[in-house]
């Protein structure tokens, strides 16, 4: 029954052949660090989805952001538990990704024929970062506002266009409503749009010419 | 118990299955209750409203009051007035009536001269126990439950 339901599809979608390339692919003999990327994929699914469940109660201004944060955190059901699984989430990504790339140059596995796969991975690795900050703002505690006082200075301290940087990233001289908006407004659509255009060039990489294999002593 | 051995790849299959299903259904769970929780819940329950001093209210006459209660939604608190009418023919037994016309909602108003609450929207007029009189309202002006404590008046309201 289930193959014959299988087969209808396949014949009109051609599903078996994505299926294959995808998940039955042939990979060299590797270790539990080769599992690096795959977690931080998982991780970035996590986080699609719990971010998309916060922005539901979530409201990006002054006078609601800390109030609509407390109202998820302390009123909704299981609204803890998907905020938490978001900000925790948020630290584990990066960390996951930071490892997997390490393992990548501890390999040498950036070299010919995968340096399209690394220079995707090096901007999807500034992307998560870029979550990260964005995303701290948003709780709009005293913690998130200071960090973004301090965070928007360090940019500002880039020579000669520090003071246009800090400008634009605050949205005016001071942290204030525009701030908030902009931060939010590229945490839930510029970075998220870039993610996953990059992730799909990143994953198209890594299945279209394979994982490269641990390296061997004599080589 | 099976004739034919678990092939490793069959297993591995098996528990990738298992374990991404019970990450799915851990999350899908508190999500569903998440988005769908607060929609089911019911707005909070009536409670007392107090008006004022019972002795304010004219024997045989309606008379106005004014109470302030806080709404809440989600994490926003708003303060609505409330205005009600009260008539008490004997000093004990107290009604208490809504001046929010049945028609279309405007607000009533006491006539003490021809002894009638008139909406001023579409002429409509009720006698001072709340009863049409004339006009397009389909039923007399809505009344609450009223007790009295310690000479104060509360009406049970939300």
């Amino acid at each position: 029954m289930t193959t014959r339901v299988g087969d209808w599809f396949d014949e009109r979608l051609g599903w078996r052949g994505v299926w294959e390339a995808i998940f039955l692919r042939k990979i060299p003999k590797v270790n539990w660090l080769f599992t690096l990327g795959s977690a931080t994929l998982f991780v970035a699914t996590t986080q699609i989805v719990t971010g998309i469940l916060l922005t539901i109660y979530y409201v990006p201004t002054p006078d609601h952001a800390y109030d609509s944060v407390q109202f998820i955190t302390t009123q909704v059901p299981a609204g803890w538990f998907i905020r938490g699984l978001h900000h925790y989430g948020a630290s584990a990504m990066v960390v996951l990704a930071a490892l997997h790339m390490l393992r990548v140059i501890f390999m040498g596995a950036y070299k010919f024929p995968r340096e399209m796969t690394w220079f995707t991975g090096v901007v999807l690795l500034v992307i998560t970062v870029g979550f990260g900050f964005t995303g701290y703002l948003l709780p709009w505690d005293q913690k998130a506002f200071w960090a973004t006082t301090v965070g928007t200075q360090i940019a500002g301290a880039a020579p000669g266009v520090g003071d246009w940087v800090l400008r634009i990233m605050r949205g005016g001289e001071e942290l204030s409503a525009i701030t908030l908006a902009r931060f939010f407004g590229v945490h839930v659509w510029v970075l998220p749009a870039a993610l996953i255009l990059l992730l799909a060039i990143h994953m198209y990489l890594v299945i279209r010419i394979g994982i490269s294999a641990p390296p061997k002593k004599e080589e | 118990m099976s004739s034919t051995p678990l092939s490793r790849r069959k297993f591995m299959g098996i528990a990738t299955g298992a374990i991404g299903g019970f990450i799915t259904v851990a999350i899908a769970f508190p999500a569903i209750a998440y988005i769908l929780a607060p929609a089911l819940k019911r707005d909070e329950a009536e409670e007392w409203i107090r008006l004022g001093s019972a002795s304010k209210v004219e024997l045989g006459t309606p008379t106005l009051f004014k109470a302030t209660i806080e709404r809440q939604t989600g994490w926003i608190v708003t303060e609505t007035e409330l205005t009600f009418y009260v008539l008490t023919d004997n000093g004990r037994d107290y009604v208490a009536m809504s001046n929010t016309c049945t028609h279309l909602g405007c607000r009533v108003r006491w006539i003490e001269d021809q002894q009638q609450f008139f909406c001023p929207c579409h002429n409509a007029a009720f006698d001072k126990e709340g009863e049409v009189l004339s006009g397009p309202p389909p039923r007399p002006l809505d009344r609450y439950t009223v007790k009295v404590e310690d000479d104060q008046l509360y009406v049970l309201g939300g």
